[in-house]
């Protein structure tokens, strides 16, 4: 089996610049996402390893074979298309069939092949249907056979999800997942959505504006975001700026404003060299920090802080808090592990201590400010804020 | 026993409104529906009666016979019929292969340019036929502006004689008809949902295959249409076999208005001529609908 | 650049039609603008650049008779033809009259036969009826074969009517009248208009229906047209070709911006 080649991958067009210096090798038989919003050129990437655009620089490969030019047909690479592109005029069989009629195989073979795939994505006994008379899910499954029955290299699957509604999109991730293992051929998947991504993939490429900004298994990306583009698009993180006072031989001492003009100690585990002085960010997970009205008796001043209260939303399997902490809003999830019945919940306005474990915190060597935009940094470097219902004054 | 009688004088309510609305369509109708009772199918049944009386040479006698009919399917005509038919089918099938990369082309061009395209298609087809079957009489003319133009050139030495030929006639009737083919065809094309092509690129059809198993397939609809809207005004052509052909091999319909305005007269040939026509018409379009019943009920599963 | 060179070949092949069927398209109507202005009786070389042969329309009697005709003509048949038309259309809008194949099949049936059929039909009529050919005969025509086109073209027009407006209006206490004229009438007005265009259209084009029911003594342009050419007096038959392409100009132009206007206004 082979693996995919990107080398320097670019595409511009009338001087918008969609995809910029993508190099990557994708290896065999992994099922690699391109996750990055909307316009982050992941789908101009896949069209130029589909052969639908031509790079304005770079190469695209597979195993040794250069196929950079090719047009569509020559590659053997299948696409399963974001409305499936079903052809209508024609049935659900002959759908399957047609890869296999261009290359002029024999009736028999392509009868028993096409029934073959068919029952593997169990639409076997709607080979007479046509395009309009089957639903959003069985047209997926359709174009999934239609692709995988010419034995491709790589299947590359451009938001196969998006035309689905909530229950059939988890149903169908785990189907692919499960086709992916029986076929065991190279998957490229391309999506915004990052459940999809993280939950199947092998490894997860972010973009943004035509770059890969991290590549890497989904673990690693969320645990060890290399930017805060990564640390902030997947999943939600607590961002906090601040200023390295201290250098230790396994950790580092960062006073990071309140926004009160008093500071805060941050112990945090380095990945590359600070230098005192340097402002940083330090990435935060809202389920890694513990929140209690009570101060822990080990803690020094080091990797805790003292705030109020502000907002609570009680999700049933977990609660999330909004505490302001001078001028910062740190988001905490706290999951109800055991319900202590003699224990008062926390409320409003109420004075609490979070502290957390110095590995839990994570450096990255940017600025907030540098990197997202003004509206995203007004969230306070939350995703998905979102306002609790206060009680009533009454109450 | 209550809610029995409330049911039913709903139902009288309905029926009443209905009526009400039968009326009313009935009433509204009317009109239009009379005057094409009387001037489109009543003249078509006085054209049936024509057709069997007996032909004289300023009007007609009504004394019954089968001449009108029998003279009608002579050799003579049956060569006229022969010719209209040929025209009318190498009309069709040329402007078929000159519109549909014409449709094609305006349907894939960028929105803004679409409408500006479109308006130059449009223009020629508004103006007067006439006016366009003349301009060609100017061109093609004997010493007219091609043959002075390449006589000028020296790329001839002696002009043309394209005037007053079966080439004329053709031409011009492409000329004409150019439209007709093309508007329909653009329409479905129009509507194509262009990332088929793109899978079926992707599948292995290179560009002549995704041609002739996805686009052609689908613009079935608009090829009918235009092949229609071209094919049977075609048949029955007069003005421009009329002005630009040669006068001895005649067309349907320069025979049937020969037969009809000429002196001396013979209006039951023409009935019959005329009725011949029709029939031909008739067929076709029951052909062509079948073909597009089959093709709809393959579907069915 | 080696590359998808069948796709490049096609769309070049495209491009090719497309510029030979716009040449093919506009240069006969050209060389007719052109020589309209050559100061020269027959088209054999260029003469010198003249409005003579405008001037010389004005002075025609028989042109200007043949214009007036035709204006009238398409002035009366487009009323009428539209006003038979939008009752036609709203007649139609009920499902289940009886009557209503009939009726349906009379307005089709005309547009897919060649109208040298209703010429002829037409002719008989009014022999058997022993009517004089004249305007009366040629105004029927015209109404006739225009019946088909307007209602079709206001039907299509109801077709997309939004129905939740009536109701609205029922709701807020409009009687059936009131909905008729103060909401149907205007909302359906734009197929009118181009309903009204298209008969004006079709009748100062016709030559083949006028032909079979005019006669002699009432001529139209086009019947004035073709005789002129059959005789052979090309002269002033460019200019007024010209002219009447510069009106068909103006035509598809105002179509356009009425359409505008109209959409706009409501």
């Amino acid at each position: 089996m082979e693996e995919i080649h990107l080398e320097c991958l670019s595409k511009d067009f009338d001087g918008f610049v969609a995809v910029e210096n993508v190099s990557l090798t994708i290896k065999s038989g992994e099922l690699f996402s391109f996750l990055g919003p909307s316009g982050c050129g992941k789908t101009t990437l896949l069209r130029m390893i589909a052969g639908f655009e031509i790079p304005s620089a770079g190469r695209v490969l597979i195993g040794n074979n250069d196929i950079t030019y090719l047009p569509p047909y020559k590659r053997q690479v299948n696409t399963i298309f974001q409305n499936y592109s079903l052809f209508p005029h024609i049935s659900v069989f002959d759908n399957v069939a047609f890869g296999l009629r261009i290359r002029k195989t024999p009736k028999n073979e392509i009868k028993s092949r096409v029934m073959e795939m068919l029952s593997l994505v169990k639409m076997d006994d709607q080979a007479k249907k046509y395009p309009d008379q089957i639903s959003g899910g069985q047209k997926q499954r359709v174009a999934i056979a239609r692709a995988l029955i010419n034995q491709p290299k790589v299947l590359l699957l451009d938001e196969p999800l998006a035309a689905l509604d909530l229950k059939l999109r988890q149903h169908m991730l785990i189907e692919l997942m499960n086709i992916h293992d029986a076929v065991g051929i190279t998957f490229i998947y391309v999506t915004h959505d990052q459940n999809e991504a993280m939950s199947i993939s092998d490894r997860v490429a972010v973009m943004n504006y035509g770059n890969i900004i991290q590549a890497g298994p989904p673990d690693d990306i969320y645990e060890r975001p290399n930017s805060i583009f990564s640390a902030y698009f997947i999943g939600e993180t607590n961002l906090i700026c601040g200023e390295v006072t201290g250098i230790e031989d396994d950790y580092v001492q960062i006073k990071c404003p309140d926004g009160t003009g008093n500071s805060l100690n941050i112990d945090s585990t380095f990945h590359f060299q600070p230098v005192i002085g340097q402002e940083l960010t330090v990435s935060l997970r809202p389920e890694k920090i513990a929140i209690s009205r009570n101060k822990p008796r080990y803690q020094e001043d080091i990797n805790i802080l003292r705030g109020v209260i502000e907002d609570i939303l009680y999700l049933g399997s977990h609660t999330q808090y909004i505490v302001r902490v001078g001028a910062l809003k740190i988001r905490v999830f706290s999951q109800h592990k055991r319900v202590y019945f003699d224990d008062k919940a926390l409320d409003w306005e109420e004075p609490v201590w979070l502290f957390w474990h110095d590995t839990d915190t994570w450096l990255i060597d940017q600025i907030p400010e540098n990197v997202l935009t003004a509206e995203e940094l007004s969230e306070g470097g939350v995703n998905h804020y979102q306002r609790s219902i206060k009680r009533s004054a009454v109450e | 026993m209550k809610n029995k009688r409330i049911v039913n004088s709903n139902n009288a309510l309905q029926l009443a409104t209905d009526r009400r609305k039968n009326f009313t369509s009935w009433l509204l109708s009317a009109p239009a529906l009379l005057w094409l009772i009387f001037f489109f199918l009543i003249p078509y049944l006085i054209v049936i009666i024509y057709s069997f009386l007996t032909a004289d040479i300023y009007d007609v006698k009504f004394a019954f016979t089968l001449d009108a009919y029998r003279q009608s399917f002579t050799s003579a005509y049956l060569h006229t019929f022969y010719l209209s038919f040929r025209l009318a089918l190498l009309t069709t099938l040329l402007c078929f292969l000159l519109g549909f990369p014409v449709a094609y082309y305006i349907a894939r061009a960028k929105d803004k340019v679409k409408n500006t395209l479109l308006i130059f298609i449009i223009i020629p087809f508004w103006t007067n036929l006439i006016i366009r079957i003349f301009s060609w009489r100017i061109f093609l003319a004997y010493n007219g502006v091609l043959n002075n133009l390449l006589l000028s050139s020296g790329l001839i030495s002696k002009p043309l004689e394209i005037m007053r030929t079966d080439l004329a006639v053709i031409l011009v009737m492409v000329y004409v008809y150019l439209p007709y083919m093309i508007l329909p065809l653009y329409s479905v094309l129009e509507k194509l949902d262009w990332t088929l092509l793109n899978a079926a690129m992707d599948l292995g059809a290179n560009e002549v295959k995704s041609f002739f198993r996805v686009t052609l397939p689908l613009s079935k609809e608009g090829i009918f249409a235009g092949g229609l809207l071209v094919f049977i005004p075609a048949l029955g052509s007069y003005l421009i076999p009329q002005l630009v052909g040669n006068q001895r091999s005649l067309y349907l319909g320069q025979v049937i208005t020969y037969k009809v305005k000429n002196i001396p007269r013979n209006w039951p040939m023409a009935s019959a001529l005329s009725l011949t026509l029709l029939l031909i018409v008739a067929v076709f379009l029951l052909l062509i609908y079948f073909l597009y019943q089959q093709s709809k009920s393959r579907r069915q599963v | 650049m080696k590359r998808f060179s069948l796709g490049r070949f096609f769309k070049g092949m495209n491009l090719t039609a497309f510029t030979l069927v716009m040449v093919f398209l506009y240069i006969p109507i050209l060389i007719l603008i052109i020589f309209s202005f050559n100061d020269a009786k027959i088209v054999t070389g260029w003469k010198g650049f003249t409005f003579k042969y405008y001037a010389l329309l004005w002075e025609n009697k028989t042109i200007l008779e043949a214009f007036k005709n035709t204006m009238l003509i398409a002035g009366l048949s487009t009323l009428i033809s539209t006003v038979l038309g939008v009752l036609g259309a709203l007649g139609l809008e009920y499902h289940k009259f009886s009557g209503r194949k009939l009726f349906s099949a009379l307005i089709y049936v005309p547009l897919v036969i060649p109208d040298i059929l209703m010429g002829v039909s037409l002719a008989l009529l009014f022999n058997f009826t022993r009517v004089n050919t004249g305007m009366l005969t040629v105004l029927i025509a015209h109404i006739t074969f225009c019946i088909s086109y307007t209602i079709i073209v206001i039907r299509s027009r109801l077709e997309g009517f939004n129905y939740s407006l009536v109701e609205a209006a029922m709701d807020l206490g409009a009687k059936p009248a009131t909905i008729f004229w103060k909401i149907k009438l205007p909302l359906i007005m734009p197929g009118i208009i181009a309903a009204a265009l298209l008969a004006f259209t079709l009748s100062i084009d016709d030559f083949i229906i006028t032909f079979f029911t005019s006669g002699r003594g009432f001529d139209t342009l086009p019947i004035y047209v073709e005789g002129a050419i059959r005789r052979g007096t090309i002269t002033t038959i460019n200019s007024l070709s010209t002219i009447m392409i510069g009106f068909t100009l103006l035509l598809v132009v105002t179509t356009k911006r009425i359409r505008k206007i109209v959409i706009s206004s409501l």
